[in-house]
C-alpha cells in the first residue's frame, strides 16, 4: 500500500484553494451572480466616470490646440458663450469696430493674429433632404484666408472625385465659398457645384438671398470647422450688413506665458467694449460647465460602490454563517487560521475580480450609449469623442475592485478564521 | 502497547450565566495505539466533552493531556491545530463532509490544509477499503448515511492518521449499517495500528470495543474490557 510519507509537497497549493473558492462560489449561483452584479454596475459606473473625464479633458485640449490661438478678443459677454463661441463656432452676435484690428496687430507680443466675422445664415432650398427648421441654418464664417491658415496650418483641401483642384477663394471674391467636410457632404455638395443661403443684414427684416460656387471643401478635421462655410471676411461682412465691425480677433503670442498673458490682457483692456479670453481661461470655463454633473456622477459612482462594498461583505458573511459547520469540520481537519483566512478571502476576491471584468467589458461596449446621452443631456463646447476608455482607467477600475475586496473580506475572513473548532461544527450541526 | 492518549486530571469547565458546569470533573485515561475504546452514557455525561478535550478540539480547564508524544494541556486553538495535523481523524453524527466536493476530493481535503499533493493511487486504496472504489466522484448528497462515514473514515485513513475519534458515528444509521461501521472500525484499528475512541448511546454497539467507558456526571464510573470479561468500577 501506498503510504503517507510518500506525499509529496503541493507546489499548486494556492491552484487548490483557488478550485475550492471557485466551487463554494457556484453553490449559491444566484446570490453570487447578483454581488458580481452589484460590483460589476459600481465599476461600470467608475469606468464610465473615469473615461468622461479622461475623454473631456481630451477633447477640450484637442478642441483648444484646434483653434490655433492662443488668445481671443472679443467683445464683452458672458465668457461661456465665449468659450462655447471659440470651440463650436456658435454666434456671439456681440461685434467688436473693425480698427480694434488695425489696433491690436501692432502690439510687440504678437506673432500673428487673423480676425473672424461669425454669422448664422439659412440654407434656403438647398439641401435635398427634406428636414425641420432646426437643421436649416448653417454656421457662415467670414475668414482672412492667408492669416487664418497661419494659425491652422493643417487645414487641407480634399481630393478626390469631384473635389480635386480646390482652392481658397480670392480675397474679394463675393461668391466663393469653402465648405468644411461635414457641411459639405450633409448638403452632397463638391466642387464647382452652387449653394444657396440666405442672411438677414443687421436692420433689414427681410433675409437676403445669395448664390455661392463651392471652390473647396476641407478634409476632415474633427473640430468646428468641419461644420463651418468659409468666405472672405469682407464679403461676409458685408452680406451681414456689418461692414465695421468683427466678431472675434484670434492672436497666437510671441511668448505664451500667465504673466505675458496677464501683460497682454492689462494693455487691451483698456480698450472698451472688449474682453481679452486665453485659453487657460477657456479650458477652465468649459471644465467648470461640467464640473457639477462630474461631481455629481463622482457621488453615484461612491454610492454605487458602497452599496457593492455593503454587498460583498454582506454575501460573504451569509455564506461564512452558512457553512460554520463545514469550516469547524475544516479546522478539525489541520486548517489553520491562515488556511480559512485566505480561503473567505479568496472567494472574496474573486467576487470582486469577476464584477470588475463583467463591469469594465460593459463599460467598453456601452461607451457610445453613454457618450450620446451626455452629449444628448448638455452641450459640453467640444466636438470629437468625450468618453475615452483606456487601459489605464481599465486597470484602475480592477485594482480599485481589489482594493475593495481585500477590505470587503477582512471581517468575513477574520469571523471565519477565529471560530473554534468545537464550537463550530456544534453550531453546525445544530 | 504505547499510549497515544495520556489524560490526568482532566477538568473541563464552562460559565453559565453565575453557575459553573463541571462537565469533566477530574477524568484520568490512557489509550494506546490498535485500541477500540466506546465511550457511554447518559446525555449530559460528559462523553462529548471528553472526546473534544481528547482530540484536542477543545482545551482542558486542569489537568494534564499528553497526544501523540505532545503536551497540550493549557495550549489555544493556534497550538491545538498543530496537535492535530495529520495526527487525529474525525467521524460526526452528521457527517460534516464538504458538500461541494466529491467523494475522492473530500478523502483528498486534510492533504490541502498540510500541503500536500493528492496521490490518486492512494486515494484509491483508501477508498477500496473501505469499500467506496464505485463512489469515487460522487457528491456526497449522492450518497447513503453509511457511505458517507465511510467518506470520513477513509479520509483519515487517508492521512495515516494515529487517533480516529467518532461521535455518534452511528446515530443517524440504521442497525445493519451501523452494525457494518463498527466492524469497519474495529478491523481498521487492528490493520493500521489505529486508536479509535467513540462516543455511543447504542450500548450493544459500545460493546463490541476493547474496552468500554461509562461515564455520569464528568466522571469516569466504570471501565470494562468486553472481551476479557473483565471490569472496574471507579470511585
Amino acid at each position: 500500500m501506498t503510504t503517507f510519507k510518500a506525499y509529496k509537497k503541493d507546489r499548486l497549493v494556492f491552484l487548490r484553494y483557488l478550485v475550492l473558492a471557485t466551487k463554494n462560489l457556484r453553490r449559491r449561483l444566484v446570490r453570487t451572480g447578483l454581488t458580481v452584479a452589484g460590483v460589476a454596475l459600481a465599476v461600470a459606473v467608475a469606468v464610465s466616470l473615469g473615461g468622461f473625464m479622461l475623454g473631456y479633458r481630451g477633447a477640450i485640449d484637442k478642441s483648444i490646440e484646434m483653434l490655433g490661438f492662443q488668445v481671443m478678443i472679443m467683445a464683452k459677454g458672458c465668457p461661456y458663450e465665449a468659450a462655447t463661441m471659440m470651440l463650436k463656432g456658435g454666434t456671439g452676435l456681440l461685434y467688436l469696430p473693425a480698427d480694434t484690428y488695425q489696433r491690436v496687430k501692432s502690439d510687440p507680443d504678437i506673432d500673428s493674429i487673423t480676425p473672424v466675422f461669425v454669422g448664422v445664415a439659412q440654407k434656403e432650398g438647398s439641401s435635398i433632404r427634406d428636414e425641420g427648421s432646426a437643421k436649416t441654418f448653417t454656421i457662415i464664417s467670414g475668414i482672412d484666408a492667408p492669416s487664418f491658415l497661419v494659425m491652422k496650418p493643417w487645414l487641407k483641401m480634399k481630393s478626390g472625385p469631384g473635389f480635386d483642384g480646390g482652392r481658397w477663394f480670392s480675397p474679394d471674391a463675393t461668391n466663393e465659398i469653402v465648405m468644411g467636410y461635414e457641411v459639405a457632404e450633409y448638403e452632397q455638395r463638391k466642387i464647382g457645384d452652387t449653394f444657396y443661403a440666405s442672411i438677414t443684414p443687421a436692420g433689414n427684416p427681410e433675409p437676403v438671398r445669395h448664390e455661392f460656387k463651392v471652390v473647396g471643401v476641407l478634409e476632415r478635421t474633427g473640430t468646428q470647422d468641419d461644420g463651418t462655410v468659409f468666405l472672405p471676411i469682407d464679403s461676409a461682412r458685408k452680406f451681414f450688413g456689418r461692414p465695421e465691425q468683427l466678431t472675434i480677433l484670434g492672436i497666437k503670442l510671441k511668448q505664451f506665458s500667465s504673466f505675458k498673458m496677464r501683460e497682454f490682457e492689462t494693455r487691451w483692456l483698456k480698450l472698451p467694449e472688449v474682453q481679452v479670453v486665453g485659453l487657460q481661461q477657456v479650458k477652465s470655463t468649459l471644465t467648470g460647465l461640467v464640473a457639477t454633473a462630474q461631481t455629481m456622477i463622482a457621488a453615484v459612482a461612491v454610492i454605487a460602490v458602497i452599496v457593492a462594498f455593503i454587498g460583498v461583505i454582506n454575501t460573504i458573511l451569509m455564506s461564512v454563517y452558512e457553512r460554520t459547520g463545514e469550516i469547524g469540520i475544516m479546522k478539525a481537519l489541520g486548517a489553520r487560521r491562515g488556511d480559512i483566512f485566505q480561503l473567505i478571502w479568496l472567494e472574496t476576491l474573486m467576487i470582486c475580480l469577476a464584477g470588475a471584468l463583467v463591469g469594465s467589458a460593459v463599460a467598453v461596449l456601452g461607451a457610445g450609449l453613454v457618450e450620446r446621452a451626455i452629449k444628448s443631456l448638455a452641450d459640453l463646447g467640444v466636438t470629437g469623442s468625450i468618453v475615452r476608455i483606456t487601459p489605464a482607467v481599465l486597470g484602475y477600475a480592477v485594482l480599485g475592485a481589489i482594493v475593495l475586496g481585500f477590505f470587503g473580506g477582512l471581517y468575513p475572513a477574520w469571523r471565519a478564521s477565529s471560530m473554534r473548532p468545537v464550537d463550530a461544527i456544534r453550531e453546525g450541526a445544530a | 502497547m504505547e499510549p497515544i492518549i495520556s489524560a490526568r486530571g482532566i477538568k473541563r469547565y464552562y460559565k453559565r450565566g453565575s453557575e459553573t458546569v463541571k462537565a469533566l470533573d477530574g477524568v484520568d485515561l490512557t489509550i494506546s495505539s490498535g485500541e477500540m475504546v466506546a465511550l457511554l452514557g447518559p446525555s449530559g455525561s460528559g462523553k462529548t466533552t471528553l472526546l473534544n478535550v481528547l482530540s484536542c478540539l477543545d482545551a482542558p480547564t486542569d489537568g494534564t493531556l499528553v497526544v501523540a508524544g505532545k503536551s497540550v494541556a493549557g495550549l489555544k486553538e493556534e497550538a491545538l491545530v498543530e496537535v492535530r495535523r495529520g495526527v487525529l481523524g474525525f467521524v460526526f453524527q452528521q457527517f460534516h463532509l464538504l458538500p461541494t466536493l466529491n467523494v475522492a476530493e473530500n478523502v483528498e481535503l486534510p492533504l490541502l490544509f498540510l500541503g500536500l499533493k493528492p496521490d490518486r493511487r492512494r486515494t484509491d486504496e483508501v477508498l477500496a477499503m473501505v469499500g467506496l472504489s464505485d463512489r469515487k466522484t460522487h457528491l456526497p448528497r449522492e450518497l447513503s448515511g453509511g457511505q458517507m462515514q465511510r467518506v470520513a473514515i477513509a479520509r483519515a485513513l487517508n492521512i495515516d492518521a494515529k487517533i480516529l475519534v467518532a461521535d455518534e458515528p452511528t446515530g443517524n444509521l440504521d442497525k445493519v449499517t451501523g452494525e457494518q461501521i463498527f466492524q469497519l472500525f474495529k478491523k481498521l484499528a487492528k490493520e493500521n495500528d489505529l486508536a479509535l475512541l467513540i462516543t455511543t448511546h447504542n450500548t450493544a454497539f459500545g460493546y463490541k470495543a476493547d474496552r468500554v467507558i461509562t461515564m455520569e456526571d464528568g466522571r469516569i464510573v466504570k471501565e470494562e474490557h468486553p472481551g476479557s470479561a473483565q471490569a472496574s468500577l471507579r470511585p
